[in-house]
């Protein structure tokens, strides 16, 4: 998968020129890279939670959020690919890859529930993060019609995973 | 005459035809879209023996779950579709269990 993104991000290099930045100072091979990377990092913090916690709720949780975000970031990479577009890196990306690795290098370091906590925590402010993203900067930033409307049609999903696992924090939260 | 009185007795059997045809329309396919972590449409009436079938456009995998345990299509992935057709009369809640915020209705009548 990753190998068969760079080809084409490489190969898209030649094609045709990447398209000038918005008036959110994003173009959409940054956009691209941003989603790319976003999920990217749920989908790694998924897989060691799905692994790691003991608790059946958090696992299905976390085995629904690999599912799910490998689903979107092979449309984002397909639709990157028939766009000849090249992800490119950017201050977005790099923030969120940065800050990916920091949470899985400090999940690494619990187990029981308060990994389960700390897991969920990161959870519920990285889906309010991309999705704060998602309004402010990447729909608005997108110039290439398909671009945003995958970026829109995501963006539930996002919300839904929200909800989600703030109901997982509250229902982990100590009562009375 | 004879052949007149033939005539309209042919007439009156394949009018009494057209009636039974009114009267018992075939059933019909009715399609439910699985999109932006929604149905649509979310309330949705057939009648008995008509075809639902459910399209998952979104980028992952959905279900369409009754709440009584009525039909189940289990995993629907991306760009796939399910069919259920209805046998009995009922209202059906449904939902998808991967995403339990996602809720819809279907009326048997």
């Amino acid at each position: 998968m990753k190998t068969a993104a760079v080809t084409v991000a490489v190969a898209g290099v030649f094609l045709l020129p990447v398209a000038g930045p918005s008036a959110q100072g994003v173009n959409d091979a940054q956009i691209a890279s941003t989603v790319v990377t976003a999920n990217q990092v749920d989908i790694d913090a998924g897989r060691l939670a799905a692994s790691r916690s003991t608790n059946g709720e958090v696992k299905t949780f976390a085995r629904l959020m690999v599912t799910d975000h490998t689903g979107v970031n092979k449309s984002a990479t397909d639709l990157a690919a028939k766009l000849k577009v090249t992800p490119q890196d950017n201050p977005t990306s790099q923030s969120l890859k940065a800050d990916g690795d920091k949470n899985l290098a400090h999940l690494k370091t619990l187990k029981g529930t308060a990994f389960d906590k700390a897991y969920i925590d990161h959870e519920v402010a990285y889906h309010q993060q991309v999705i704060d993203a998602l309004d402010r900067t990447l729909i608005p930033g997108a110039t290439n019609e398909e671009l945003k409307a995958l970026l829109v049609k995501v963006r539930p999903a996002f919300v839904a995973h929200l909800e989600h696992a703030k109901r997982l924090q509250a229902s982990a939260a100590p009562k009375g | 005459m004879r052949i007149a009185t033939l005539a309209a007795a042919v007439a009156v059997i394949v009018c009494a035809m057209g009636l039974v045809a009114v009267e018992r329309p075939k059933p019909k396919t009715h399609t439910v879209i699985i999109e932006g972590m929604r149905f649509q449409p979310e309330s949705l009436t057939v009648a008995r023996g008509d075809t639902i079938v459910w399209v998952n456009k979104d980028m992952f995998p959905h279900t369409a779950t009754s709440e009584g345990g009525r039909f189940d299509s289990q995993s629907i992935q991306a760009e796939k579709s399910w069919t259920f057709t209805a046998g009995k009369k009922g209202e059906f809640a449904y939902t998808c269990t991967f995403h339990p915020t996602m809720k819809a209705v279907l009326y048997v009548k």
